[in-house]
C-alpha cells in the first residue's frame, strides 16, 4: 500500500490562477493552475518524491477525492499542513456538514494524500460526480 | 474612464477605448482586471432549455414557470449583480416567497454583519490613504485578491497626512497561515499563526497590550507589535477570508481587540469582500428586512437564520435561480450536489460548471462593461458606472423584471 500522509488543507488564492478561471473555467490552463496541493517537504519526501520529481497525488476524504499536482512549499517547514487555490477541485473535499456559524470549512479540510498514478482530475470529471 | 467589476476595489480609473463596439485598448488594468475584462469575449452563455439553445424570451417563460410552481424556492449568487438589479430580486423573492442569500453566507458575512450593525469601527478607502500609518492585513492578501488595493489606498500612495507613504510613515504587518505574497512585503513584520489559530493571536495581542506575556508566538516579536500598535495614529484592519473562517463563532474577541485598540488610538476595519458588489447586497437587504444575507419570506414576513443560508437551503429548495455565481464551482460538493438535483435557473454573462447543470441559462450583460448601474465598494463606497462596450444583452435587472412580470 502507498504511504499516506495526513494533512490539513487551507485553500487559498492565486491572481494567475484567478485570472485563468476567469477566462475560462473549462480551459486547460485553469486546470493546471487549480489541480496542485502545495506540500510541505517532509511530506513530500514520505510520499516518495525525489529532488525535482513531478509527482501525482490523491488527495481524499471522507466527502470525495481528486487527483492534483504537488509541488513543494517554499515556507517554513509545516508538515501535515497543506494549500490548494480555492476551486472546484478543493471543493470536492470541502464537507456542507456546518459548524454553528453555517460557514464551510474551506480552510480546515482534513484529508489523506498519497502518490497516484492517474491522471489529474478534469473538470469533466467534476461535473459527472456533481450531476450523479 | 471606465470602472472595472473585478473585484471591490471598483477601480474608476480604467481607460478603455472603444471602436464599433469592441474594446481596442485598455489601460490600467490589474491581471485580475484583464481577466475579469478579456471574459467578454470567452465563454459567453446563450439562452438555453435543457442543454438546447432557445430564444431568449422562451427561456425567461420557462423560468418564470419553474418558479412560479415552486414551493420553495432559492435565489442566490448576487454579489456581481447591480443594486439596481439586487433592488429587483429581493422584490421578487418576497413576492414569491422564497428564501433569498448571497455570496456572503459562506464568506465574509459574519465580519460585514458586525461592521453594518457598527459594532466593529470602519472607515473608507480614502480615510486609509490619508491617514493610516499602519495597515494590518490579517488573513488577507491584497497581492493576491486585489492586485490595486496596496498602490491605490492601504500601503504606496502618498495621502493627506502621509506624505512620506511606505518608505517612513506607513508600516505594513501581515498576519497568515503562510508567507502569503503580502507578507513577502513586509517580512519583518510577518506574524505566523497556526491554522485555526487566530483567536489564540488576538488573546496573545490583548495580553501584550496589558503588558502582560503572550501565550503564543515569538514573545519578543509579540512585544514588538504591541508597541507598534501602541505607537500607531491611525490604524486599519484590513480582515480576510482567513480571520473570518478561523474565527467563527470567536467574532466577539475580533470586536474586544479593537474596542481595547481604539482605548489607545485609532483602528478601524475594512473587510477585503471579494466580489464587486457582495456589500451592496448586504447593506440593501438590510435596509428592507433588518438581515444581510440568509432570509426566507416563506411566511410573508422576513425570517433569518441558519437554516435559510445557501448551504442549508440548498437541500430544502425545489428549484433554484443562481444569479451572476457558480456555485457548483464554489460552494462545497454536497451543495453543488443538491443544487444538481433541483431545477435550476442560471442567470450568467458567462459558461460555468453551474451554467452547465442549469435547466434554464440565460444569458445577461456583464455589469460594468456592458452594462451600466451601482456597485458599493468593500469599504460602502457608493460607485456608478455605464456600459462602455455595446450589448443586445438584457442586463440583471432587466431578466429580473420580466421574470417577475411573467409570475
Amino acid at each position: 500500500m502507498a504511504t499516506e500522509v495526513e494533512v490539513t488543507v487551507v485553500t487559498m488564492r492565486d491572481i494567475f490562477q484567478d485570472e485563468a478561471g476567469r477566462k475560462s473555467r473549462f480551459s486547460d490552463e485553469y486546470r493546471d493552475q487549480s489541480a496542485q496541493i502545495i506540500l510541505d517537504k517532509q511530506d513530500l519526501a514520505k510520499l516518495g518524491a525525489k529532488d525535482g520529481q513531478k509527482l501525482r497525488v490523491l488527495v481524499k476524504n471522507d466527502v470525495g477525492s481528486v487527483v492534483v499536482a504537488a509541488k513543494t512549499s517554499e515556507d517554513n517547514p509545516h508538515p501535515g499542513l497543506a494549500f490548494m487555490y480555492n476551486s472546484p477541485w478543493s471543493n470536492q473535499l470541502v464537507s456542507d456538514a456546518v459548524s454553528e456559524s453555517s460557514i464551510p470549512g474551506f480552510k480546515s479540510i482534513k484529508a489523506i494524500v498519497s502518490a497516484a498514478e492517474e491522471k489529474v482530475t478534469q473538470i469533466s470529471e467534476i461535473q459527472a460526480r456533481i450531476k450523479g | 474612464m471606465a470602472i472595472c467589476t473585478g473585484c471591490s476595489l471598483l477601480c474608476e480609473d480604467i481607460e478603455a477605448a472603444e471602436k464599433d463596439g469592441a474594446l481596442t485598448h485598455v489601460k490600467n488594468l490589474c491581471r485580475k482586471g484583464h481577466g475579469h475584462f478579456q471574459a467578454a469575449f470567452t465563454e459567453r452563455t446563450v439562452p438555453m432549455i435543457d442543454g438546447e439553445q432557445v430564444d431568449l424570451d422562451r427561456a425567461i417563460t420557462k423560468a418564470a414557470e419553474i418558479l412560479k410552481s415552486a414551493k420553495s424556492p432559492l435565489l442566490y449568487g448576487w454579489s456581481n449583480s447591480t443594486l439596481e438589479a439586487q433592488a429587483v430580486g429581493i422584490e421578487l423573492a418576497e413576492k414569491l416567497g422564497a428564501t433569498i442569500d448571497d455570496t456572503s453566507s459562506s464568506c465574509q458575512g459574519i465580519l460585514m454583519e458586525r461592521i453594518l450593525s457598527g459594532k466593529l469601527p470602519t472607515c473608507t478607502l480614502d480615510d486609509v490613504r490619508n491617514y493610516a500609518d499602519t495597515s494590518i492585513f490579517w488573513g488577507s492578501d491584497p497581492s493576491s485578491s486585489h492586485p490595486r488595493h496596496l498602490s491605490r489606498f492601504s500601503y504606496y500612495p502618498r495621502g493627506e497626512k502621509r506624505q512620506k507613504s511606505y518608505e517612513e510613515e506607513r508600516t505594513c504587518i501581515a498576519v497568515d497561515v503562510r508567507k502569503s505574497a503580502t507578507a513577502n512585503l513586509c517580512p519583518n513584520y510577518y506574524f505566523q499563526v497556526a491554522p485555526s489559530g487566530d483567536a489564540q493571536f488576538m488573546e496573545a495581542i490583548l495580553a501584550v497590550l496589558e503588558g502582560k506575556i503572550p501565550r503564543v508566538g515569538d514573545k519578543k516579536k509579540m512585544i514588538g507589535l504591541g508597541s507598534i500598535l501602541k505607537k500607531t495614529e491611525w490604524g486599519v484592519i484590513f480582515a480576510g477570508l482567513g480571520m473570518v473562517y478561523s474565527l467563527q463563532e470567536k467574532m466577539d474577541l475580533f470586536e474586544k481587540l479593537l474596542a481595547r485598540l481604539n482605548e489607545i488610538t485609532t483602528f478601524k476595519v475594512v473587510p477585503m469582500v471579494g466580489h464587486y458588489n457582495m456589500r451592496g447586497f448586504n447593506e440593501l437587504l438590510l435596509e428592507k428586512t433588518g438581515f444581510i444575507n440568509r432570509v426566507s419570506f416563506k411566511d410573508g414576513k422576513p425570517a433569518h437564520g441558519p437554516e435559510h443560508s445557501v448551504v442549508a437551503a440548498a437541500k430544502t429548495c425545489d428549484a433554484a435561480l443562481i444569479i451572476g455565481s457558480d456555485p457548483f464551482s464554489a460552494l462545497p460538493f454536497g451543495t453543488a450536489r443538491a443544487l444538481a438535483k433541483v431545477p435550476l435557473i442560471a442567470i450568467d454573462p458567462r459558461r460555468s460548471l453551474t451554467t452547465d447543470g442549469a435547466k434554464v441559462v440565460i444569458p445577461s450583460a456583464l455589469s460594468g462593461l456592458e452594462a451600466g448601474g451601482t456597485g458599493v465598494r468593500m469599504d460602502g463606497v457608493k460607485i456608478k458606472f455605464e456600459p462602455i462596450m455595446k450589448s443586445d444583452l438584457p442586463t440583471d435587472e432587466q431578466i429580473l423584471t420580466r421574470i417577475m412580470e411573467a409570475i
